[in-house]
């Protein structure tokens, strides 16, 4: 079945100014996504894979490019739109997890669900992450593995259509990394948001329903996957 | 180079954070400034009057007769401890000058030194002109002041009326005295050099006009060094008496130089009870501000500590750091603390009538105020960085672990806020030692704010009770010399005279075994309407039958209360010795007081019943027929108008307190703006990274703002309340230091102080939160998501 095309990109491209040093990250990268796709981002470091993610979550702007977003041009609109973007249809996870530490559990994911349109209760963000007994908790009490998957409730309580991950796993042993992968794979079937998750790991790929290879600014290889493997089945 | 790498970062860590180091250097600078200000002038005046006196001749000793022959300076001379004496005619005069609707007084003084080359005492300065000449019968010499009023000038001529009588004069010269620093007409309690002024003349035509041939009415001694003052006054009253002596005075109890006491004693509480507060407020905010700003730095440190750097390079390159802060605050201080100091000791010059300024600087405070600085600046520095550099280089280069946060026990799942709302509570309960010590910055800052502002209310007050409780009579007529009871008659008669009640001011010794003060009681009507004398409550007191009232000040000075009784020895009439009851105290503010209803006087002092003047209520219509019709009667005395006198009370406070009250208040403005802003910067450096994720989520920028500004605001807003209470406890010292025997100064502060204070720190905090939020919005939001809390 084919399902809505979510996100594209047209000849993206990002170049970097410090002074008269020119530093090219992206270099026309054409790209789109389906409603509900699993997607696995992998590459070298400085191969433009962060700026990619950054652009399409309406944290960075391209220099040059298209892309849009449903019906809407992102490169559009302003810094005020880009902040009603990503509220309303964003979802991210970073590396560091970048948690509040003065709020538990439940209450980083009611920061967000506070803001959203049509958000989920915390609390059963926390459940579908299978934290709902941690969810009185502060982070400083949580291990690293879940505060990462506090940090998958807080993004996907909002339902967004896009949820982004930076190297979700970039920070946490392979047990726990897989236990995340676990947690983004069943958020990604049960809320249907297209899921982008980078990282170095390429056996992250199988996981995947398509991954895409990032070399110097450009996408280098981009592949289906017949079967989507549960991250417990692929070998670190 | 090791050393000159480190001082590069000094040099481009100054630059990166130039306006925290600015705001920083500037609350350093205005504690140093209030100190350097405040004693600067005050070493100016003091040193400016004390090199007058000296060079002028200024006497030690002043007495005043009816009438003495010359002869008996002689005897005066002899006195031990007598170095010089001068017989004067001192008499008042009125001046006929064409454009002076109201009438005045000119003080006339016959020339000192006369037929005594290089002597004399109270040696005039000639501002222009030359004196006059001893022998020149129409020469005289006019006080500055007064000149300036009327644009007289050396060569203008013009009538003074003297004992009755027209006397034509021509102005030689424009001059200054020492013994009329603060030119004060009898029965006023301002100076006003449009009414009254000094003429001095040579002798001859003053013993003509008052029937002085070989007499003086005044005499004034300077006294040897280490002479003991009571046993000279003691000889000289014993000399005088027969005479019509009403008792000699040091200079304490001379006019302008009591006053002018009072006023320097008044400087000189504000130089030592404000200052020091603010010394002390911008170094602990200083010292706050620096250790938290260091923390900041943990990750350099360890950086600088992994590359082989010593603890003791580390420590002084930030020693280093916070000592170019401080200096540069010193530096400021001390410009802006001399260059303010000069400024205010020429206004103080110009309002008394100097002739010259010294200007003094004390070393001892610049080294005192800069030490007390550099050492709260490096003491709060030496702190921060000796923790950081504890650390092992791989702990310190990593950011702090993350605070643990735990839910307040008793609170529940705590108030129903918002999370973010939450969070700011969280942050604030998480570090009370830190919320404290911001709230305790604002505090302070309040406080000296409102301690700047403690003047304005009890000024009012003052004014108040003084100008519409007390004294509610248009104008005062003081007769030249004491008068029949039938002058109230006359003074009724004059036109425009709606009501005229009777006083009688006798001056007298009140004692109390070893206490002792000179002044004037004042004799009332039992019931009096115009003038009236207030208890502390503010109601008008009925005079008693007998009985003596005095005032709050007087009663403290002599250890008297009601029931007491106070020897009173009459310095004037049958010059008798009596025992008086107290019956009351009263409030006063200026000068001291004594009352008592006009008849008990008269019997006390056993000379029938005398007047010394009227008060009068007037209809306003017809005051310029009453002006003519007094100044048509010169043997009616001297007039003082209640509007003139309030008018010149007004304007006097805003020339002196109030501008050492805006200095103050501006002052406390900087270290205010400097406080808050520190804390918001510091605020945001240490909540950076959480405010940038709260973007990323989708928060938007004024949501972002309103999380770091709830927390400001929060420290604000609690920090009034005791800013308040402290500055009104400062405000109550300063009052206090301010009170001497010619003011009594009534503490009252009204809302507006409070309001005032709040609102100038809220408008610095909403300044800093305006500067702030510049940076909020520039918050980088990628680089939060790529670095580890």
């Amino acid at each position: 079945m084919q399902t809505e095309e979510v996100i594209r990109t047209a000849g993206l491209s990002k170049i970097y100014r410090s002074g008269p040093v020119e530093v090219q990250a992206l270099r026309g990268v054409d790209f789109s996504a389906r409603s509900g796709e699993f997607i696995v981002i992998l590459g070298p470091s400085g191969s433009g894979k962060s700026t990619f993610l950054n652009i399409l979550g309406g944290l960075d702007s391209p220099s040059s490019g298209q892309i849009r977003f449903r019906d809407h041009d992102l490169t559009a609109l302003d810094e005020a739109g880009l902040t009603r973007y990503r509220r309303d249809h964003v979802g991210f996870v970073f590396q560091f997890y970048n948690l509040m530490p003065s709020l538990t559990a439940l209450e980083n994911v009611a920061l967000v669900t506070e803001i959203a349109r049509a958000p989920m209760p915390p609390a059963e963000a926390l459940e579908l992450v299978g934290l709902g007994p941690r969810r009185d908790h502060f982070p400083a009490q949580l291990s690293g593995g879940e505060q990462q998957r506090v940090a998958i409730a807080r993004a996907i309580a909002k339902r967004p259509d896009l949820l982004l991950c930076d190297e979700p796993t970039g920070a946490l042993d392979s047990t726990t990394g897989v236990l995340v992968l676990e947690a983004l794979s069943a958020v990604n079937r049960a809320t249907g948001a297209t899921t982008l998750v980078i990282t170095h790991n390429a056996a992250i790929r199988e996981i995947a329903d398509r991954f895409v290879r990032f070399a110097d600014g450009r996408i280098v290889e981009e592949q289906a996957n017949a079967q989507r493997k549960r991250p417990s089945e692929v070998s670190w | 180079m090791v050393i000159s790498a480190l001082h590069r970062k000094l040099g481009r860590d100054l630059r990166r954070l130039w306006a925290q180091a600015l705001a920083i250097a500037l609350v350093l600078a205005s504690g140093v400034a209030t100190l350097v200000l405040g004693q600067g002038a005050v070493a100016s005046l003091s040193d400016t009057r004390a090199q007058y006196y000296a060079q002028n001749r200024f006497a030690d000793v002043f007495a005043e007769v009816t009438r003495a022959p010359r002869a008996i300076l002689g005897e005066i001379e002899a006195i031990e401890g007598v170095l010089a004496a001068e017989a004067r005619i001192v008499r008042l005069g009125r001046p006929d000058l064409p454009e002076m609707a109201e009438p005045g007084a000119l003080l006339v003084v016959s020339l000192p030194g006369e037929g005594r080359p290089g002597g004399g005492l109270n040696l005039l300065h000639l501002r222009q002109g030359r004196l006059p000449d001893p022998l020149a019968e129409h020469e005289v010499a006019i006080s500055a002041d007064f000149a300036a009023a009327h644009r007289l000038r050396p060569g203008t001529s013009f009538d003074v009326v003297l004992n009755g009588r027209r006397h034509a004069v021509t102005v030689t010269g424009i001059a200054l005295s020492p013994e009329f620093i603060y030119a004060l007409a009898p029965g006023e309690m301002m100076p006003d050099p449009a009414r009254f002024g000094i003429l001095w003349m040579p002798r001859a035509p003053l013993e003509a006009a008052f029937d002085m041939k070989g007499a003086f009415s005044s005499v004034a001694v300077r006294l040897a060094p280490g002479a003991a003052q009571t046993r000279v006054i003691a000889a000289l009253d014993r000399i005088l008496a027969p005479y019509g002596g009403t008792g000699a005075t040091g200079r304490e109890d001379q006019t302008s130089h009591a006053f002018l006491d009072a006023e320097l004693q008044q400087l000189r509480a504000m130089v030592q009870v404000l200052p020091p507060i603010f010394l002390l407020v911008a170094a602990m905010l200083v010292h706050t501000v620096l250790s938290r700003l260091i923390a900041l730095e943990r990750e350099q440190i360890g950086l600088l500590k992994a590359l082989g750097y010593g603890r003791r390079e580390i420590a002084a390159h930030y020693l280093g750091f916070v000592a170019v802060i401080a200096l540069i605050g010193i530096a400021l201080g001390f410009a802006a603390g001399a260059w303010l100091g000069a400024g205010l000791a020429r206004l103080y010059a110009q309002f008394f009538s100097f002739p010259f300024l010294v200007f003094s600087r004390d070393p001892q405070v610049y080294a005192l105020a800069g030490l007390i600085t550099l050492a709260a600046a490096l003491g709060g520095a030496v702190k921060a960085v000796r923790s950081v550099i504890a650390l092992p280089p791989a702990v310190a280069m990593a950011p702090p672990a993350p605070p643990v946060y735990r839910r307040l026990s008793g609170w529940g799942a705590g108030p129903p806020l918002r999370q973010s709302s939450r969070m700011v509570w969280r942050h604030l309960a998480h570090w009370p030692g830190r919320t404290a010590g911001s709230c305790l910055g604002v505090v302070m800052a309040v406080a000296i704010l409102v301690a700047a502002f403690w003047s304005e209310g009890s000024i009012a007050a003052m004014i108040s009770a003084t100008f519409q409780r007390a004294e509610r009579q248009d104008a005062q007529l003081s007769f030249v010399a004491d008068a029949a009871p039938a002058a109230l008659h006359a003074a009724r008669a004059l036109p425009g005279v709606l009501v005229a009640e009777p006083f009688r001011a006798a001056p007298v010794r009140i004692s109390n075994g070893p206490r002792a003060k000179r002044l004037a009681i004042t004799g009332r009507p039992a019931t009096a309407q115009l003038s009236r004398v207030l208890a502390p409550d503010l109601r008008p007191m009925p005079m008693p039958e007998d009985g003596l009232i005095l005032s709050e000040a007087l009663a403290e000075a002599l250890a008297l209360r009601p029931g007491d009784l106070a020897t009173v020895d009459f310095l004037d009439g049958r010059r008798l010795t009596r025992q008086i009851r107290v019956s009351g105290i009263s409030l006063g503010y200026v000068g001291l007081g004594a009352a008592m209803e006009i008849g008990a006087l008269d019997r006390a002092m056993g000379d029938g019943p005398r007047l010394s003047g009227v008060d009068l209520a007037l209809d306003p219509a017809q005051m310029p027929a009453f002006f003519t019709a007094v100044k048509a009667t010169p043997e009616l005395g001297a007039l003082s108008l209640k509007a003139r006198t309030l008018t010149r009370f007004r304007a006097t406070l805003a020339q002196n307190i109030t501008v050492m009250t805006s200095v103050f208040a501006t002052l406390a403005g900087i270290i205010a703006v400097g406080v808050v802003y520190n804390f918001a910067r510091i605020a945001l450096s240490e909540q950076g990274r959480e405010l940038a994720s709260l973007r990323v989520l989708g928060f938007t920028r004024a949501e972002v703002a309103g999380v770091l500004f709830a927390e400001l605001a929060v420290v604000v807003a609690c920090a009034q309340p005791l800013g308040w209470l402290i500055g009104h406890g400062i405000g109550r010292a300063m009052a206090a230091a301010f009170s001497s025997d010619l003011y009594r100064v009534p503490f009252v502060m009204g809302r507006e102080v409070y309001a005032t204070a709040s609102l100038i720190v809220c408008g610095a905090a909403f300044l800093s939160a305006l500067a702030i939020r510049g940076r909020l919005n520039r918050l980088d939001l990628i680089g939060v998501l790529k670095t580890r809390e």
